[in-house]
């Protein structure tokens, strides 16, 4: 009879542990619901890595585009070693199936596709990442956070980063019109206030220069004409490759007319970090960056 | 006899292919994971049944396809450079593909192959309006050409204005199995009813191949022949695009390996080039899948890679 | 408008058309700028330059190049064209057609993702070594020589050599999705970032190209006998052929370097030359370098005007014109 209770006792509190773990978040396809804590997590975007680390949380595998430099330095560190499971954008099922994990997190804007089959190796979570804003990073991050079981710690965290960013917000100037640009070797792009590196840049006080825009693109070519147009009070260069459009546009007589260049605001940033990567840990390490550069 | 060994060869090879293309990957399973692989139990049952089974399924169907409505066109149009493409219906089915995914990114992506198909459609039907039943083979093929090159020029005009899809509109238009299962080996399967009519007009080819005069005199009408067999030539050809995207070159070389394994009669031409197209892009995918893993390659590009240089040879040789 | 230019003396229409070109690269220095510049800034920038004024420095620095260089590329790529056109008398020939651009792309897409230590010598060069082994491929494959009755099976050639081209491209352009965006705008063909340092190695290219050109002028007008006549009138048919197709690589490869794949322009221009002039090559190759100008300075002031602010590539632009005069052009030329 003892043993039976005992027996009794136990299953109960299995149930109720299980229970305690359930959960039902809404994700871009509706409901989601898991009710175990997920111990082998494959991730499809760096922004769901960084999600991941910053609650100490490592993914067994990411979807690198077989360059593990990819991944944000302050998220590798923690997360110590993982599999590569091919390109975002065609990340390879099979390793997904070989490495049996128990969730997938997927990006709506990449993964829509095979979501169907996503589903039937794991339990799929599916997120806004790319062409994502601040927030919404925040948002999924919170999300992240349920599924796997680390509500409090990701609360805690984003509370965190909340104070940080306010911290960093305190060191640079109130205001001062910051626009973002990623160079590659030829071509030049404006990342928009609608971006998420403009929503950085918004959310540490600084403002993103008004573009006389009908569409609400996030990032656009442009030439130098249209940066003279623009003449922000701080140009932040993201750099894919170096020597780039830059440097060659330093050497025309007509980039002294720009403010940057009369004042000497042109800095330069990891075109990784600041483009490719987005999450909590990332936007800290943008708002380093520019308190860097700005002192 | 020569044709039946030749056949026996070819099914040989394919089978072999299929075997390799369940077998090899990203991840290398031995014969037994392959088996076991079938049972719903196994931990391989997602990478084999799931996965690599449909994706073998539907190499098969869209290479015989593709190959079948190659054969097709250039059995109609008399000319050795001609396949699908020239109709413009590949280029057609990417436009529309191209319009849906910037004009409306919100929209789910299950729509895509419905969107390419009525595209690669409506591609070919403008293509007969213009052109009638009366054109010469040759004037239908360069109009084939010149609209697919106003489709190419809008689409790239699409990608250039909405710089941020460019990366998954080019990942669908150079032809691509990945992720694709078994709701498409379903969506593709209504169009296999289009292969006994294809075969049952092989005699009526062979005529049009006589010439015009002669086959006229026969009392088969060349009109009305061309327009049944581009008909079903570009409803595979679209079926195929809306599945995977354009698959380059695979209706361009396969009817001429297969002519020149079993020669140019089409009652055992056209089966002969369907299993020289199931066997090309089962190659093309298996190489596509394993030569750098993780990282997958569109099939597309491996037939390209595979296929131009034959074809090379072959236009240098016909001369 | 066409038939007033058509009564028109030979000079009198170069005349009239070099006005009209003068009015374009006019409008093109001032208009859609977000610095507003007016019209006759642009005047006083080019008489008397003030390095202290804004809309002057934006005038000689940007938009002067530009013109320049939209100008020269569209000469250049026309005359291109008609020398195509009257080389394998195949109306249907052009540079964009012949898989000359596609090769050009491949080559420069080689040099910028899969080995960039072949860049020593810069992505124009691959482009112009690209571009001439496809061509070379077309004209043997294509059997091009005979003329006539094969303008199919070139096109033909030109289409799947081109196919080959752009699939390797796209592979390329895949794989380091960094540079795709590259990739992209200089297949479309844009003179967005055209320069005084690209005027530099362009303008004694196209001077001599467009130059030796007029001289094979009625060389061509020989060949378009047919190549019996042309032989018996004393033509060396190799020689022509030869020094015809350096000329068109010349052309082609200045052109491409600088202001990437315009297509259709080499298609377009030399036809509607022929319209005004007929089939003289003497006329018709000073009036295309004259309207393969205006159509690309046009094509460039209405690129930056569809989604102003931002620009859209001119070559894109012109394709859109292009791609249906293409449809017209098969439908009258091929029987």
């Amino acid at each position: 009879m003892k043993r039976l209770l005992s027996l009794a006792v136990t299953a109960l509190t299995l149930c109720l542990c299980s229970l305690a773990h359930a959960v039902t978040v809404e994700d871009s396809k509706g409901r989601f619901s898991l009710d175990y804590t997920p111990k082998r997590i494959v991730v499809l975007e760096f922004s769901f890595a960084d999600a991941l680390a910053a609650v100490g949380v490592s993914p067994i595998g990411i979807a690198d585009d077989k360059d593990p430099q990819r991944v944000l330095k302050q998220v590798r560190d923690i997360i110590g070693d993982f599999q590569s499971v091919g390109t975002r954008s065609q990340p390879s099922l099979e390793v997904i199936a070989s490495l049996k994990p128990d969730l997938i997190i997927a990006d709506i804007g990449r993964h829509e596709g095979v979501y169907d089959d996503l589903k039937k190796i794991a339990p799929t979570l599916i997120l806004p990442s790319r062409r994502e804003t601040y927030e919404d990073n925040l948002k999924a991050a919170a999300t992240i956070g349920k599924v796997i079981g680390k509500d409090q710690e990701m609360q805690a965290r984003l509370a965190k980063h909340k104070t940080l960013m306010q911290g960093y917000a305190k060191q640079l100037p109130n205001n001062a019109e910051v626009q973002f640009t990623v160079a590659r070797k030829d071509d030049l792009f404006i990342h928009t206030a609608d971006s998420y590196a403009g929503g950085v840049i918004h959310a540490l006080g600084l403002k993103n220069p008004e573009l006389n825009r009908s569409d609400k693109q996030a990032s656009r070519q442009i030439g130098l004409e249209q940066l003279l147009a623009i003449d922000p009070d701080y140009l932040v260069v993201g750099e894919y490759v170096t020597p780039n459009i830059i440097n060659k546009w330093q050497n025309e007589p007509l980039w002294s007319v720009l403010q940057v260049a009369r004042n000497h605001r042109v800095y330069r940033v990891d075109g990784n970090v600041w483009a490719r990567c987005r999450g909590i840990m990332a936007a800290e390490s943008m708002a380093e960056d520019l308190v860097k550069v700005f002192n | 006899m020569k044709t039946l060994s030749l056949s026996a060869l070819l099914l040989c090879v394919m089978c072999v292919l299929v075997m390799m293309n369940l077998s090899f990957g990203a991840v290398s399973l031995t014969f037994n994971d392959l088996l076991s692989g079938f049972q719903p139990t196994s931990e391989f049952y997602f990478t084999i049944h799931e996965y690599r089974l449909p994706r073998t399924l539907l190499a098969m169907l869209v290479g015989g396809m593709m190959a079948l409505s190659g054969t097709l066109v250039q059995g109609v149009i008399r000319n050795p450079l001609a396949s699908p493409d020239v109709l413009g219906v590949s280029h057609g089915a990417g436009l529309a593909a191209v319009l849906l995914m910037t004009l409306y990114p919100d929209v789910s992506v299950y729509w895509l192959p419905w969107t390419a198909l009525c595209g690669g459609l409506l591609a070919a039907l403008v293509l007969w309006l213009l052109c009638g039943s009366h054109s010469s083979a040759i004037k239908l093929a360069i109009t084939g050409i010149a609209l697919a090159t106003l489709y190419g020029s809008l689409v790239d005009f699409l990608m250039l204005t909405r710089p941020l899809e460019i990366n998954n509109a080019l990942l669908w238009l150079t032809g691509s199995l990945w992720g694709r299962g078994w709701d498409q080996v379903t969506m593709i399967l209504p169009w296999l009813i289009l292969v006994p009519v294809a075969f049952w007009l092989a005699k009526r080819i062979n005529l049009v191949q006589l010439g015009d005069d002669v086959a006229t005199s026969l009392g088969v009408s060349i009109p009305v022949t061309r327009l049944a067999v581009l008909a079903i030539a570009v409803g595979m050809t679209a079926a195929c695009v809306s599945i995977c995207g354009p698959i380059g070159f695979l209706g361009l070389v396969a009817p001429h390996l297969a002519r020149r394994l079993v020669g140019g009669r089409h009652q055992i031409l056209l089966p002969c080039a369907i299993l020289v197209g199931m066997t090309l892009l089962l190659l093309a995918d298996l190489v596509a899948r394993t030569i750098d893993p993780p990282i997958e390659l569109p099939a597309g590009i491996m037939t390209a890679i595979l296929g131009a240089p034959y074809f090379l040879w072959l236009l240098f040789r016909t001369k | 408008m066409k038939s007033f230019l058509q009564k028109l003396p030979f000079l009198g229409q170069c005349i009239a058309l070099s006005f009209l070109l003068c009015v374009f690269a006019w409008l093109s220095l001032f208009t859609w700028s977000i610095i507003p510049i007016s019209g006759t800034q642009a005047l006083s920038a080019l008489t008397s330059p003030n390095p202290n004024n804004i809309a002057h420095r934006i005038i000689l620095d940007l938009r002067l190049p530009r013109v320049l260089i939209a100008g020269t590329v569209g000469a250049c790529l026309a005359v291109a064209g008609a020398i195509m056109q009257g080389l394998t008398r195949n109306p249907l020939a052009s540079p964009s057609v012949l898989g000359v651009n596609a090769g050009a792309a491949l080559g420069m897409a080689t040099v910028s993702t899969v080995a960039p230590w072949l860049g020593v010598f810069g992505t124009s060069v691959a482009a112009i070594i690209g571009g001439a082994i496809t061509w070379s491929l077309v004209m043997i494959l294509g059997t091009a020589w005979r003329g006539g009755n094969e303008h199919g099976r070139l096109v033909l050639a030109g289409v799947a050599i081109s196919a080959l081209c752009a699939a390797l491209t796209k592979a390329m352009i895949m794989l380091y999705e960094d540079q795709a965006v590259g990739v992209m705008t200089w297949l479309a063909g844009s003179v967005a970032d055209a320069r005084w340092s690209d005027w530099q190695p362009l303008w004694p290219m196209a001077l001599f190209g467009l130059s030796a050109a007029f001289l094979v002028g009625p060389t061509l007008n020989l060949l378009n006998l047919g190549e019996d006549s042309a032989r018996s009138l004393g033509v060396k048919l190799g020689l022509v052929r030869m020094i015809c197709s350096v000329l068109v690589l010349i052309l082609v490869g200045a052109a491409l370097s600088a202001a990437g794949a315009i297509a259709f322009v080499g298609l377009l221009v030399p036809h509607i030359a022929r319209a005004l002039t007929g089939q003289d090559y003497r006329k018709i190759l000073p009036l295309t370098a004259i309207m393969g100008a205006t159509l690309v300075v046009l094509a460039d002031v209405v690129s930056r005007a569809i989604i102003f602010p931002m620009e859209t590539p001119a070559g894109a632009i012109i394709a859109l014109i292009g791609a249906p005069f293409f449809i017209y052009m098969v439908r009258s030329k091929t029987s």
